[in-house]
């Protein structure tokens, strides 16, 4: 089963499209009908032309070559919805409607006959239960939510099992600047989970990082392989620690908790977790934009203290290392700037400097370091080192991460300026230091994961 | 390994879905982790001579597929620890085959060499099939660290030496193992390779459950004290709990 359909596809048919502003068959049409290709409302009870489109009656009347159909109709009429696109050559459906599998043993049969006839005719089904997914960069808008089409295009795709977590990501990632390849709401995962959907954003040209929120999944293991056989860096967050596994009463099963299982089996396959969304953007913002980063050892330049001791603190506690920078580094930063208060690491500047970027790049270029960590509040005479950090990562090989604060309109084009060029932002040296110690872990985690892999092909 | 030998086969072929702790060491044994010197022995003359063979100290414990549970098993008659001479055998292996008799349970004693418990550090290592992961195991340090600070490690199996060792070292309590007090490093490798043995064991074998608790983990090596193997429903159960 390829997912290209779903994603990438030539025309689409909204079944169960209407004419009445609020219902999902309006809401969907209105984003559907942004996308490039042609898209088509369908519903046997309407007539005329909805946003520019004449209704067809069946999907079987679309006299044209349609990959995906986003199916808001009810539950109880999904299966027939499905045998006619079945028989219409559509490869690929979303299911918004609920009452299948999480509803009980009725919705459970529901669920069961659709797949049956999915399955039957290759069709690969989001849903059911799901607000959907939106690929911005094609203006693929198959949410029925509003504000779809606001979301911008990224490098990170953001996999949900929730269709509502899978929008709060969407949404943060807009507010913070960074946008998504993609924002997929698994929903019921009745044939299409993570494991089909990791598989396809890994061959995604658009997507650099890959982002799971998790609540929980019957194919533990999949999930785990998939991730492992990903070359594209993939983030967990899963929730429900509470959670206990099913062998809770025998001795050993008590020790086993379900999230325990996902946290270590997600380490083991090299995936590195967080416990927040906004972590979650911020680990896929410092893995999918940088080099991969060799080693934990990251190497920190501030321009203020305060914020360097959140970091420095924060950093080592999450699992990231400050090693002393090399007697040549210290040497040549004291040569560019004399008398710094500290130049172990971190690098402390005291305020920024016209030779703040020379410092940055002197740290970066230290074998020791194998992530750049540069925390500067912004002074409006001075701007930000743009001109240093432009390339800097690509040409050291390594992760170099930048956090700030200031008035947002003040810093505004200087923050555009740094975006321009790659180089990933973090508003609080919190989150900053976390990015950067996701990156330690991830480092540490692939030289381990690596290592397992080669027995396990034994 | 010869079906006589095996003592999964063993058990199938009485319909037990629990093996003894000598068929449970018996396993552990042959995938090499080392167990204390012991034997199973249907007579008090047999445990005599039994302990005679493997040296005193030893202890003496009931071997019954019906009890699983041997320390809380008739008033604390299914494990009789530190015994020191013939005489000793004699009244644990009886003590052990009155409270059988007096529950209707088939019984022997299992004779084992008595390991010195203080010159080592109680690791529980166990394994599992989980409904969503498979075959996994994990590890903690024994007594208060498991029950109280739940402090666990788990990975999915199988897994190698090196994996091994990184889910020991992720234990907070793991620097106990370092030597504390000036007692000596423990074994970390050896440990390590009971965690993989037991990774490889729930992963090729039809087990359900694996409890190796405890492991006593000391600079000469890490010994398997216990083991309790729980299997999976046989084939017929399982076609019928599919539906």
């Amino acid at each position: 089963m390829t997912l290209r359909q779903m994603f990438e596809p030539s025309a689409v048919a909204v079944v169960g499209a209407s004419k009445t502003e609020g219902k999902i068959g309006y809401e969907a049409m209105a984003n559907a009908s942004e996308f490039d290709g042609a898209v088509y409302p369908v519903n046997p009870s309407s007539d005329g032309e909805l946003f520019g489109a004449s209704f067809v009656d069946s999907v079987t009347d679309i006299d044209d070559d349609v990959d995906l159909a986003l199916c808001c109709v009810p539950g109880p009429a999904t299966p027939d919805v499905l045998e006619e696109c079945g028989e219409a050559g559509i490869g690929a459906a979303v299911i918004y409607a609920g009452g299948f599998a999480e509803a009980g043993p009725e919705g459970e049969e529901l669920q069961a006959a659709v797949v049956e006839t999915a399955d039957e005719y290759g069709i690969s089904l989001l849903g059911p239960n799901t607000s959907g997914f939106v690929v911005p960069a094609t203006d693929l808008l198959c949410s029925f939510a509003s504000g779809a089409e606001k979301v911008p295009p990224g490098n990170t795709a953001v996999i949900a099992q929730s269709g509502g977590v899978a929008h709060v990501l969407a949404f943060q990632s807009r507010r913070q600047g960074r946008g998504v390849s993609a924002m997929v709401g698994l929903g019921n995962r009745a044939n299409v989970g993570f494991t089909e959907t990791i598989e396809y954003f890994d061959a995604d040209d658009r997507t650099d990082a890959i982002v799971l929120h998790v609540e929980g999944t019957d194919d533990g293991r999949g999930l785990l392989e998939a991730c492992r056989a990903s070359d594209t860096p993939v983030v967990a967050y899963k929730v429900g620690q509470s959670d206990v596994g099913e062998f809770a009463e025998s001795h050993t099963g008590a020790l086993t908790g379900d999230h325990e299982l996902y946290t270590a089996g997600f380490a083991q396959y090299g995936v590195p977790t967080v416990d927040a969304t906004d972590d979650l953007l911020d680990a896929a913002a410092a893995l999918g934009d940088s080099p991969e980063p060799d080693g934990p050892n990251v190497g920190v330049v501030t321009a203020q203290a305060g914020p360097g001791i959140i970091i420095t603190d924060r950093i080592q506690r999450a699992g990231g290392r400050l090693p002393e920078l090399t007697r040549e580094t210290r040497d040549r930063i004291d040569d560019v700037l004399p008398g710094l208060t500290y130049t172990g690491n971190p690098v402390d500047t005291g305020r920024p400097m016209p030779e703040f970027g020379d410092v940055v790049t002197a740290v970066a270029e230290d074998d020791t370091v194998d992530i750049v960590l540069v925390y500067e509040l912004f002074e409006q005479a001075l701007g930000f080192p743009v001109e240093a950090l432009d390339g800097l990562a690509e040409r050291v090989d390594k992760p170099v991460l930048f956090a700030t604060d200031g008035i947002e309109e003040d810093m505004a084009e200087d923050v555009a300026a740094l975006s321009d060029v790659g180089v990933p932002l973090f508003e609080t040296p919190e989150r900053a230091a976390d990015a950067a110690a996701v990156l330690a872990r991830y480092a540490e985690m692939h030289t381990l994961a690596g290592a397992g892999e080669v027995v396990a092909d034994e | 390994m010869s079906e006589a030998d095996d003592p999964i086969a063993a058990a199938r072929a009485d319909g037990r879905r629990t093996l003894t702790e000598a068929e449970g060491k018996r396993l552990l044994a042959d995938a090499g982790v080392e167990t204390p010197a012991f034997a199973v022995c249907s007579t008090a003359d047999e445990a005599v001579e039994a302990a005679a063979d493997i040296g005193y100290p030893v202890v003496v414990k009931v071997s019954s597929p019906s009890v699983t549970h041997k320390s809380e098993w008739a008033d604390g008659a299914g494990v009789v620890v530190g015994v020191e001479s013939a005489e000793g055998v004699r009244d644990a292996a009886d003590g052990v085959f009155e409270a059988a008799a007096e529950q209707g349970i088939d019984a022997d004693v299992l004779v084992e060499a008595a390991a010195d418990v203080d010159a080592g550090t109680e690791v529980i290592v166990g394994g599992l099939r989980d409904p969503s992961f498979g075959p996994v195991v994990l590890t903690g340090l024994g007594g208060v660290f498991t029950e109280v600070f739940e402090d666990t490690s788990h990975r999915i199996a199988p897994i190698d030496a090196a994996e091994a060792r990184s889910a020991i070292e992720d234990l907070q309590a793991a620097r106990l193992l370092d030597g504390y007090r000036g007692s000596d490093p423990a074994d970390v490798d050896a440990l390590a390779n009971v965690v993989a043995t037991a990774g490889d064991l729930v992963t090729e074998y039809p087990i359900a459950e694996l409890d190796v608790n405890p492991v006593l983990a000391s600079a000469d090596g890490a010994v398997a004290l216990d083991a309790l193997v729980v299997l999976e429903a046989d084939a017929e159960t399982e076609a019928e709990g599919e539906r």
